[in-house]
């Protein structure tokens, strides 16, 4: 009787142990993704089936768990609309209409499979909290759940490189499991100033069969930001960071 | 006029023309190419747009507008439009300038505009504070369609609610802070409008110089906005909005404004004016949904408390027609002319009534079409029970190319807003091709 106590109390114990292991793991991948507060280039890439490719380049902000912004600087069309985000609001600011208007997570600026929270993606460990780890050798699967229902996906289940510890593939799928999309980490690179990640990012969705959306990343640096560039009285000035 | 038909046609044709390109690939050295910022900048748009209205023979505008011109079934009108913009950025400062050249042909009229629809000067010590001088043009309001705390704007045309405004000359600045809690960002804005003979004088009454203020905070996820105007040029006003995601697919808004002492003009069916001063509030509450489908609504109602009753508008085609029947019988001008009088600004604005339901709905990219993007608009006038009824597609799937058809139907009884409007529908095609020209300068 002791003994199944003892073995009880330590079952008890041991799941908490494991899902904190899950979430240090998660932070660390967060953190060797792109620094706590940085600047970026992004250029995103829809493909359709036939090939046909249409292109866009955004100029990123991020800082802390919830402040992230974009600005638009290619194609022509495209040019000067921003995108703000703090925590799950967003907002979209274009030249022509010349407000903010909030937009939603699920919603897509450019069209093609990433959407705006892909776009303006937070730190995974600010949106989610780890379930379950599993060890498969050079990699770990980690469960994700979503913290609130406001999060564009209720689940992920992230492939993690052991060594480099960045995500090497991520399904997206709903409460009820089915998947919305993967993202496939690629090509990881010495960014400088200690940022080694993947400079590529590639995503294919079931709900878009043939289609294709790349992300690239480039002179992705660290940077000390004011709280007031994230603000939609800023967004008209983002192009003034760069 | 058969050039610019064929013109049409071969655009109307650009959709179809798909043409492959390669497979993923990218040229880093191309990509650092772009990535670099120049401190000058020029682009814009050039843009042509067919339409063809079916006049309405019986309407009070067609009347007002065709009385002295041959009858006709059918109206083409044919417009093109350059608008640029080009910035030059050094240390904190930044000048900007946006214009238009816009030249319109049909059967009716034949005309070029030259417009300088924004210029101005903006200074940025830091990012917490700029300020700017020069002409600009500053919306305010979180309404799609409508806008009632538009102060210090323009008008825009809830027909086509997001195409770009002409500004006023101002100085303005921008104060912001931020916060961690509940009051996450405070920003301020102060705006001055003179108005004098050459400078701002369609804002208002002249020789005045009016101050304008807005506070904006983001407080529990809401963002919130007050505003006012006070001068001499018009009415002292002041206003409220808010915005806010209930969920991450809906979002409420709405705005309220109240106009201190303003002066209504009216005319009856015998041409005779009235003038009314009162105070009043307009007010306007929506939504934005998106569902599952991908399908967004975008819902408001608005009380346009400057807006004409239903006795109001009745006089005023009662009038139109008086005047019509007195030109047919005695070439008579008189009435006519009275009623044109009272069209701009007031009778002839966009939705010069009280009450109205606006309800757009947009499917993104159905059977898995990239960039093209179905809509369809309906402006519902709740007093007369007229509407106006618009689908429209847009494709936008080559680059810097946006495509757009729409048609506009109008459906109402007599003396009825959309059932007097000159047009029982018109169907117009818009291509739109934006260019970026900083390279030309490198």
């Amino acid at each position: 009787m002791r003994k199944i106590m003892i073995f009880l109390i330590a079952m008890m114990f041991a799941t908490p142990v494991y899902a904190i292991d899950g979430n240090e793991l998660l932070k660390k991948v967060d953190r060797n993704l792109n620094p706590d507060s940085y600047e970026s280039y992004k250029k995103l890439i829809n493909i359709e089936p036939n090939g046909k490719k249409k292109e866009f380049i955004l100029f990123t902000v991020k800082k802390g768990k919830d402040k992230v912004a974009a600005i638009f600087i290619s194609p022509a069309s495209e040019k000067g609309r921003s995108t703000l985000r703090l925590g799950e609001n967003m907002w979209l600011y274009i030249p022509n209409v010349g407000k903010p208007i909030r937009i939603t997570s699920l919603q897509s600026v450019v069209g093609g499979v990433f959407n705006n929270s892909d776009i303006l993606r937070l730190d995974y460990s600010s949106e989610y909290n780890v379930e379950k780890m599993e060890d498969i050798g050079d990699e770990y699967i980690l469960h994700l759940k979503a913290k609130t229902k406001t999060v564009a996906y209720d689940k992920l289940k992230m492939w993690v490189n052991k060594e480099k510890l960045v995500p090497v593939r991520i399904e997206c799928l709903t409460e009820t499991f089915m998947l919305v999309k993967t993202i496939y980490y690629k090509n990881v690179t010495d960014f400088g100033g200690g940022i080694m990640r993947p400079a590529v990012i590639e995503t294919d969705s079931p709900l878009y069969k043939g289609y294709k959306s790349v992300m690239i990343f480039a002179k992705m640096k660290a940077r000390e930001l004011n709280d007031e560039v994230f603000t939609i009285t800023f967004m008209p000035n983002l192009d003034s960071l760069r | 006029m058969k050039s610019i038909k064929f013109l049409t046609l071969i655009l109307l044709l650009v959709p179809f023309l798909a043409f492959a390109q390669d497979d993923y690939s990218f040229d880093l050295s191309e990509f650092e190419k772009e990535m670099e910022k120049k401190p000058y900048s020029v682009g814009g748009y050039l843009e042509f747009m067919p339409k063809i209205f079916r006049l309405d023979h019986d309407a009070a505008f067609y009347k007002l507008n065709f009385y002295n011109r041959p009858e006709k079934d059918y109206l083409d009108e044919y417009d093109l439009k350059l608008s640029m913009k080009g910035g030059y950025e050094k240390g904190i400062s930044r000048v900007y300038i946006r214009s238009s050249i816009n030249t319109t042909e049909s059967d009716i009229k034949s005309r070029t505009d030259v417009t300088i629809d924004e210029g101005y000067l903006s200074v940025k010590p830091s990012s917490i504070f700029n300020i700017s001088i020069g002409k600009k043009a500053l919306k305010w309001g979180k309404g799609y369609a409508w806008n009632p705390v538009a102060f210090i704007g323009r008008s825009k045309n809830p027909d086509d609610p997001d195409l770009a405004l002409e500004g006023y000359i101002m100085a303005s600045a921008d104060y912001i802070k931020s916060f961690s809690g509940p009051l996450q960002t405070i920003s301020v804005t102060p705006v001055v409008i003179p108005v004098y003979e050459h400078v701002n004088s369609e804002f208002g009454e002249r020789n005045n110089t009016n101050y304008a203020g807005k506070l904006y905070l983001l407080l529990y996820d809401t963002d919130l906005d007050f505003m006012f105007l006070k001068g001499n040029s018009k009415p002292s006003r002041f206003g409220a909005d808010f915005s806010r995601n209930i969920t991450s697919n809906f979002e409420i808004h709405g705005e309220f404004a109240y106009i201190d002492d303003i002066t209504k003009k009216t005319i009856d069916s015998a041409g005779n004016k009235t003038e009314t001063t009162c105070d009043v509030k307009s007010y306007l509450l929506g939504i934005r949904y998106l569902a599952e489908s991908d399908t967004t609504f975008i819902c408001e109602y608005y009380r346009n408390g400057t807006g004409f009753t239903g006795e109001e508008i009745e006089g005023f085609f009662n009038l139109v027609d008086n005047g019509y029947n007195s030109y047919v019988s005695s070439s008579d001008e008189t009435l006519l002319k009275k009623a044109k009088t009272m069209t701009e600004g007031s009778y002839g604005r966009q939705n010069p009534m009280r009450d109205y339901m606006y309800l757009r709905i947009t499917q993104k990219e159905p059977f898995d079409i990239l960039y093209f993007t179905p809509s369809i608009t309906c402006i519902y006038n709740i007093n007369d029970k007229s509407y106006s009824l618009s689908p429209e597609i847009l494709y936008t799937g080559i680059t810097n190319l946006e495509l757009r058809l729409k048609a506009g139907f109008l459906t109402g009884s007599d003396n009825s807003e959309f059932g007097e409007k000159q047009n029982d529908y018109r169907i117009e095609f818009r291509a739109r091709y934006y260019f970026d020209a900083a390279n030309l300068f490198d």
